[in-house]
């Protein structure tokens, strides 16, 4: 408190020190031009015999004019005085005879209308100049008011041209999907996804009929060529049956879905990729988990789908144990089912996270790039959410949460 | 098998392509070698052993036509056969301007990739040898010393004895000595085969 007040007080002290100053220079300003008008006044009256008082009244002009009206008063006061006491007759006297009081009062009557006079002036010209400082204040307020206005208008122009540059690329992105989607490059991405599995039959049943056309045939050799032919074969139509359930437009079942039966079911499936991949999984589901209520194929092969992704993320990896962490559990606040897919492969780049979930877009030679977006459509069909982090060389979380079925806990 | 059997490389990304392809050329009694990436390729050794490398074009990471130009560029000299899902003109041009031997289309039939693999090999095998008497003869030439390989220079340019001396400033008997001295130790059987093997290192030189 104490020092904000000293603060105040040197603050304030200087200036209005100064203003007292100022005015009681004015004041002896306004006496020494009186005393300079009577010392004239005097001299010439002693050179030329003649009263020479109306110096005192360019004194009065002088000093309400140069100093203000204050200063002016007093000039006119004093020089009444000095006129009273130098140029009434008697002179060099106080005394005033009756005939002479008409002339003193003349005298002092015309000093205070000149004085009068002056400071009218003055007033009019001082309002005169508030008038016109008041009228650039405005000026400067309304061309402020008037270039915000402005930006506000430009910020809304850029923002529009934003928008439209957001619209165009939007449209750009459609038209490419439109452009992908033709026939002909669908059934390109297909074939490929089709022909790898097929060279790897016709190159082991090859092997195995070469095997079994030697001398002495080789059976061993020969029934691995026919199990790698017969794996392959199963690759193939698998590869198929996930084109057609993609193509596919049936309506999803609404059945009640035990996610964690779900996920047991879908390891079984991928036993033999876990195993050869060499992949350490670990599951934590939670017990008692609530049904949802869904397409029980459609999440199997959300599932299915974030897993493979999973081990082929870790396909590159082998300074450390692949390891695949499959986590449900039931948020009771959003009443929903989290289910999370984690592996530490080599991760996604923060420029690949913002394209994964587009259509056609895939990292890997093969793939045709639709597991991702077809995984999310379905998950948010059932009113869910399927997200994803990753630290690039770290690994990566996939997780999907969906509403609880109301009461179907099992 | 022996140290220098014919020997296949088969690098392919997909396990069951490559374990396919590696049984196939094993039941025809051929050796092979198998990798999952050009990387891993480049990383292992070699037996020195008429080979070829059966190089899946599509790969992630290192294509088979990176690994080839890498090949290449380090000067490893063996035939490749390429295998493509669905090969297009430009690329498979690129690849036998490359030096590519043969670009096969997946799938790809057994008779065709052995007999191609054969053809491979008994390029690499021809090739072989050539390099190796090539640097047989580079290891004899090599051997001469400079006043002899000089005279070498003028004699392959069929100068006459008496010429040579002329233009070495030396009698014509020196010049004999020094030929005599040239045809032993390039073991030349005569001034025909003389310069024949000069031709051959000469061209050597030039590729």
């Amino acid at each position: 408190m104490a020092p904000v007040l000293l603060d105040v007080f040197i603050a304030r002290n200087p200036a209005k020190e100064q203003t007292r100053t100022r005015a009681l220079l004015r004041f002896v300003a306004a006496i020494a031009l009186v005393a300079l008008a009577l010392w004239l006044s005097l001299a010439l009256q002693v050179r030329f015999d003649n009263p020479f008082w109306f110096f005192l009244a360019i004194a009065v002009i002088c000093s309400t004019w140069i100093f203000g009206k204050g200063p002016g008063w007093l000039a006119v006061g004093l020089s009444s005085i000095a006129a009273l006491y130098f140029f009434v007759p008697p002179y060099r006297n106080w005394n005033v005879r009756l005939r002479d009081f008409p002339f003193f009062l003349t005298f002092v009557l015309c000093q205070v209308i000149t004085n009068w006079l002056v400071s009218w002036r003055i007033d009019t010209e001082e309002k005169l100049r508030r008038a016109r400082d008041e009228l650039e204040v405005r000026v400067e307020e309304r061309t402020a008011e008037l270039k915000s206005a402005n930006d506000a208008l430009l910020h809304r122009m850029a923002e529009q041209r934003r928008a439209e540059e957001a619209l165009q690329a939007t449209r750009a992105e459609l038209a490419h999907v439109g452009r992908v989607t033709t026939v002909g490059e669908l059934t390109a991405s297909i074939a490929h996804e089709v022909n790898q599995p097929l060279a790897a039959v016709v190159a082991n049943a090859d092997a195995c009929v070469a095997w079994l056309g030697l001398q002495t045939p080789n059976l061993d050799e020969a029934r691995s060529a026919a199990k790698r032919a017969v794996e392959g074969a199963t690759r193939a139509s698998g590869v198929i049956a996930r084109i057609r359930s993609l193509i596919r437009k049936t309506p999803p079942q609404q059945a009640p879905v035990q996610l964690n039966q779900v996920i047991e079911e879908t390891m079984a499936i991928i036993a033999g990729q876990v195993l050869r991949n060499q992949v350490n999984v670990s599951l934590e589901l939670a017990p008692g988990l609530p049904q949802v209520l869904g397409d029980r194929i459609q999440l199997q092969q959300v599932i299915l789908n974030l897993m493979i992704n999973a081990i082929e993320a870790m396909a590159a990896v082998s300074d450390r144990q692949r390891q695949l962490l499959i986590r449900s559990k039931f948020d009771g606040n959003q009443r929903a089912v989290w289910i999370s897919i984690e592996d530490n492969g080599i991760g996604v780049s923060a420029e690949t996270m913002v394209r994964i979930f587009e259509p056609f877009f895939t990292t890997r030679t093969q793939g045709i790039g639709l597991g991702l977006p077809i995984s999310r459509s379905i998950i948010e069909a059932h009113g869910g959410r399927l997200w994803a982090e990753s630290a690039e060389g770290h690994g990566s979380v996939f997780q999907f949460t969906l509403p609880g079925a109301d009461g179907a806990a099992l | 098998m022996k140290e220098h059997d014919p020997i296949v490389f088969i690098v392919d990304d997909d396990p069951s392509v490559r374990d396919g392809l590696e049984s196939l050329i094993r039941s025809v009694g051929l050796r092979t070698m198998m990798y999952a990436s050009g990387q891993e390729f480049l990383r292992a050794a070699h037996p020195d052993a008429p080979s070829c490398l059966i190089l899946d074009v599509r790969m992630p990471g290192q294509s088979g036509l990176d690994l080839q130009r890498e090949l290449r560029s380090t000067g490893i000299q063996i035939p490749i056969i390429f295998l493509t899902g669905h090969g297009d003109i430009p690329m498979t041009v690129r690849a036998m301007k490359e030096g590519a031997m043969e670009f096969l289309t997946k799938p790809v039939r057994g008779q065709d990739l052995l007999d191609a693999v054969q053809k491979a090999i008994s390029r690499d095998r021809r090739l072989r040898q050539r390099r190796a008497e090539l640097m047989d003869i580079r290891a004899r030439f090599d051997s001469l010393t400079p006043r002899e390989a000089e005279v070498l220079k003028l004699v392959v340019a069929g100068l006459l004895n008496k010429q040579i001396a002329d233009e070495l400033g030396t009698s014509e008997l020196t010049i004999k000595t020094h030929r005599a001295h040239v045809m032993e130790k390039t073991r030349a059987d005569s001034l025909a085969h003389l310069v024949r093997m000069s031709e051959m290192l000469k061209r050597s030189i030039a590729e």
